[in-house]
């Protein structure tokens, strides 16, 4: 058990209370780090458990959503987003997505032979942005580009994105199963002219595809994505199936 | 016949349906301690230093059981039938595969008892492990076992043989030889129920034993057996399993339990978690079979050989066994005249492997059932027409000589085909499983009537 | 930390990251829930938090501080089974009980939420986190089915299970 469990009761003293993040375990959810911690496998000497923090909840404000980081995955399942909704259904059963939250599938790196963080494709297509604080203080961010950071160091607070208005397109290869973990997750989104992809469970954090969202030629998606071995599928097989699980998302697009 | 066809509840369901079931995770007594095992991080080491003393001063720390502390450490499950032992309760010098128990410590807590765990000192030097059952017999393989890599007490031999008729004359008679090899993999049996144990120490001087085993007497035995005590210092309460399905007919639980009650005077418990189960609870064995069947073209299986590695891992336990019911059940459900077996049980540094749903009889019948079909296309017969003809009949003599009295191979083959709408020829629907005549007695199978060759 | 646990108000002592499963069953002697692999991944530990199930081993106490639980124990008693209770008895869908706890209280939200009929796709998703080794999934799928339709009691009353073929729960190992 740890020597000390922080519990904020508001997003300014969680911010404060995490500082720049030293020696400070997040606890959100608990999906993750309590079997860690029960097990005897983490440690940790200062806990900041979040669920008074009110990082909850998702809200509308003109055209942009905010979806706070100790929103359960289970409020994204039929939410304001219904490619998020897609990939936010996959992520373990019901009853694990409503201790799961959307901070911590951000924050979450690989697990024992799987990999996680399901939510970073769609995410990553649909252009949100991350507001974090820690060390240098708060920011905003995309979420590709906080994602490939050094997530340790940072408290995500938010995440926020303009209200879905394009077309969209989405692919998960995976077991049948509600506790088998992604193969692979593709998310493609278009906004005017533009074209986002962002690709997940293929390795220790969600990507965005940008070579392929230029060419718009799926084979490219492997320029920017370089897909890893474990116990769900191995990395041949994933380089073989994400060019094909990403022209099926593209052909979605076409015909939405 | 009040229960025959009847709708009765289970004498259980009450309990389990409103959380009443008692298993032994949810018995309570008293000033309970917690037990974690030290276990091997090596596949094969030798252990070249051990010192608890630092542990055992820990706090909350009561009591600690190493080798030697076990009366009788190596104690084997099939001793009581003159197997031979070879297991040693706690790992006394070496370690032969990763997750092998070397100490146990009872503490207050789960938490302290990990902690002191991690206090034990211990060094090892690392061997080469042995892990492909396939090259434990090249001169150059790892030596892992004391008896050599190969379990050598099947009688005079160093495997289980069966020799039936004579299998030249079956293979130089044939038509075709159709060959295959055939690798079952191992599978954990997880129950969800994990290994778990509670040993009560009474004013008495007995001790009174929640095991979650499925074979009370023979657990009961195993523990005395290591304990060097007699049975009537033993209870055990049983019969509440949250589920085996093999995995749970050689628990160690109950004895490492046993020892620490004693050694600390206080209610033990040790439950194994999720990890411990899959990662060193026995495993239902992997097996490499190779088959080479003598077969006529109008469908005749005339002979089999046979080689068969059964993978037990690092012990023995109950292997020798599982490979004598593999070979009684190599011919299937079908009769072959002439035979010839070797089924030998191998060491690796696996987990030791154990029972599961059908011990050592779903290796072989998944063989064997796929080995027929593969002979079938070979010869260009249907598949289902082939094992008809071959089907065990009365009065047909099985591998080891026993024969047939009530053989149901005919009519659950031709209830599957029914069943799945396969359409069948009429001599093939109207067998049975009387003894055979006419073209279904050809002269190869009158001779198998007379059994001769040895049969060890 | 207090949590009222099947009606009754209880004040908790337990570290505050100690698992919701562990205050239950160590600090409170509720027993119905499962240590089955401490992990999430079975989910013979569900629990009811304030009506919605969840896992009791992933949840940390202090984040439910002043929540209700209800367990298995708190749905019925042997002698005034709840209609899922009486379904699974009478269905025979516990064989080795393990899972039960958390089957019966999943499926027990299920109805809830539903309130009326559920159909077999909406109890294979309900249930889809929850093992059964004994692969009594067939039986557990027909119980549930009975429960949310009344049938109960009276053995005469077959679910109307829709179709011949049992289908498994997703994946099960079944």
């Amino acid at each position: 058990m740890p020597a000390e469990a922080l519990v904020p009761t508001s997003a300014e003293e969680a911010a404060r209370l995490y500082g720049d993040g030293e020696g400070v375990v997040v606890f959100a959810g608990g999906t993750i780090l309590l079997p860690e911690i029960s097990a005897g496998r983490l440690k940790p000497e200062r806990a900041l458990m979040l669920h008074k923090s009110g990082l909850d909840g998702i809200s509308t404000d003109g055209g942009t959503i905010r979806i706070g980081a100790m929103t359960p995955v289970s409020a994204l399942v039929g939410g304001p987003s219904e490619l998020i909704s897609r990939f936010a259904e996959n992520v373990g059963d019901g009853e694990v997505r409503r201790s799961a939250t959307v901070g911590g599938n951000l924050c979450a790196t690989a697990g024992v032979g799987a990999q996680r963080g399901d939510l970073g494709a769609p995410l990553i297509a649909l252009g949100a942005r991350v507001r974090s604080t820690g060390k240098g203080g708060e920011r905003t961010e995309p979420v590709e580009d906080f994602l490939a950071g050094d997530r340790s160091g940072r408290l995500v607070l938010e995440v926020e994105l303009d209200a879905p208005s394009g077309k969209w397109g989405a692919e998960t290869l995976r077991r049948r199963h509600a506790h088998s973990y992604a193969i692979a997750n593709v998310a493609v989104a278009s906004n005017g002219g533009g074209l986002r992809i962002g690709v997940s469970g293929v390795g220790p954090t969600a990507v965005r595809a940008r070579a392929a969202e230029q060419s718009r030629n799926p084979d490219d998606v492997l320029r920017d994505v370089e897909p890893v071995d474990d116990a769900v599928a191995s990395a041949e097989y994933r380089r073989k199936m994400l060019p094909v699980l990403l022209r099926r998302a593209l052909d979605q697009l076409e015909t939405a | 016949m009040k229960a025959v066809g009847a709708r009765l509840p289970r004498y259980d369901g009450l309990g389990h349906v409103t959380g009443r079931t008692q298993f032994v995770d949810d018995v309570r007594v008293g000033r309970t301690l917690w037990v974690k095992a030290l276990r091997s991080p090596h596949h094969h080491a030798a252990i070249t230093s051990m010192e608890t003393s630092k542990a055992e001063k820990l706090k909350g720390v009561h009591a600690i059981v190493t080798c030697a502390d076990v009366p009788k450490n190596v104690y084997g499950h099939l001793e009581a039938l003159g197997v031979p032992a070879d297991e040693p309760l706690l790992a006394d010098g070496e370690v032969r595969y990763k997750g092998q128990p070397i100490a146990a410590v009872a503490a207050e807590s789960e938490e302290a008892a990990r902690a002191a765990v991690e206090a034990i000192e211990i060094s090892f030097e690392e061997r080469e492990p042995l892990f492909d059952i396939r090259k434990a017999l090249d001169g150059e393989a790892p030596q892992i076992h004391q008896w050599g890599n190969v379990y050598p007490h099947y009688g005079p031999y160093n495997h289980r043989r069966v020799r039936k008729g004579d299998i030249e004359w079956a293979f130089e008679n044939a038509d075709a030889i159709v060959e295959g090899v055939y690798r079952p993999q191992a599978i954990e049996q997880m129950p969800m129920e994990t290994q778990v144990a509670l040993a009560v120490p009474e004013a008495s001087g007995r001790l009174t034993i929640y095991s979650c085993t499925q074979a009370m007497y023979f657990s009961m035995g195993v523990v005395a057996a290591h304990l060097q005590v007699p049975l009537n210092k033993l209870k055990f309460i049983g019969g509440t399993v949250g589920g085996g399905f093999g995995g749970k007919v050689d628990t160690a639980a109950d004895t490492v339990c046993a020892l620490l009650a004693l050694k600390s005077r206080r209610p033990v418990k040790w439950r194994w978690t999720r990890e411990e189960e899959f990662l060193a609870s026995s495993t239902r064995a992997p097996w490499h079979i190779e088959i080479a069947d003598a077969v006529t073209n109008d469908g005749w299986i005339l002979g089999r050989r046979m080689l068969t590695l059964h993978d037990s891992g690092a012990y023995s336990r109950f292997s020798p066994y599982g490979v004598t019911k593999h070979a009684f059940h190599h011919t299937g459900a079908y009769t072959i005249p002439n035979l010839r077996f070797d089924g030998f049980v191998v060491y690796t540094n696996r987990v030791p492997t154990t029972a599961m749903r059908g011990f050592g009889v779903t290796s072989v019948s998944f063989a064997v059932e796929t080995h027929l079909t593969r002979v079938a296309h070979a010869i260009g017969m249907d598949p289902w027409q082939l094992r008809l003809k071959n089907a065990n009949r009365i009065g047909d003599t099985s591998g080891n000589g026993v024969a047939m009295k009530d053989p149901s191979t005919v009519p659950v083959t031709l209830a599957a085909a029914e069943r799945v709408g396969v359409e069948l020829p009429a001599e093939f629907r109207q067998m049975t499983p009387e003894p055979r005549s006419g073209d279904l007695l050809p002269e190869h199978l009158r001779e198998q009537q007379r059994l001769n060759g040895e049969d060890s | 930390m207090k949590l009222t646990v099947n009606g009754i108000e209880q004040e908790i002592f337990s570290p505050p990251l100690t698992p919701l499963l562990h205050v239950l069953r160590d600090e409170l002697d509720v027993t119905s829930p499962k240590a089955g692999c401490q992990q999430g991944g079975c989910g013979t530990c569900t629990v009811l938090i304030d009506g919605e199930p969840r896992r009791s081993c992933l949840t940390a106490v202090a984040a439910v501080d002043g929540s209700e639980i209800t367990t298995l124990e708190g749905l019925g008693e042997p002698e005034q089974l709840s209609p899922v209770q009486a379904a699974f008895h009478e269905r025979y869908a516990a064989q080795c009980g393990f899972c039960t706890p958390g089957m019966v209280v999943a499926a027990t939200a299920l109805i809830e939420r539903k309130g009326g009929p559920v159909e077999r796709d909406e109890v294979l998703e309900a249930l889809g986190g929850h093992y059964c080794r004994c692969t009594g999934y067939v039986k557990i799928v027909d119980a549930v089915m009975a429960a949310s339709r009344g049938q109960t009691g009276a053995r005469e009353d077959e679910p109307e299970t829709g179709e011949e073929a049992p289908v498994m729960i997703p994946g099960s190992p079944a």
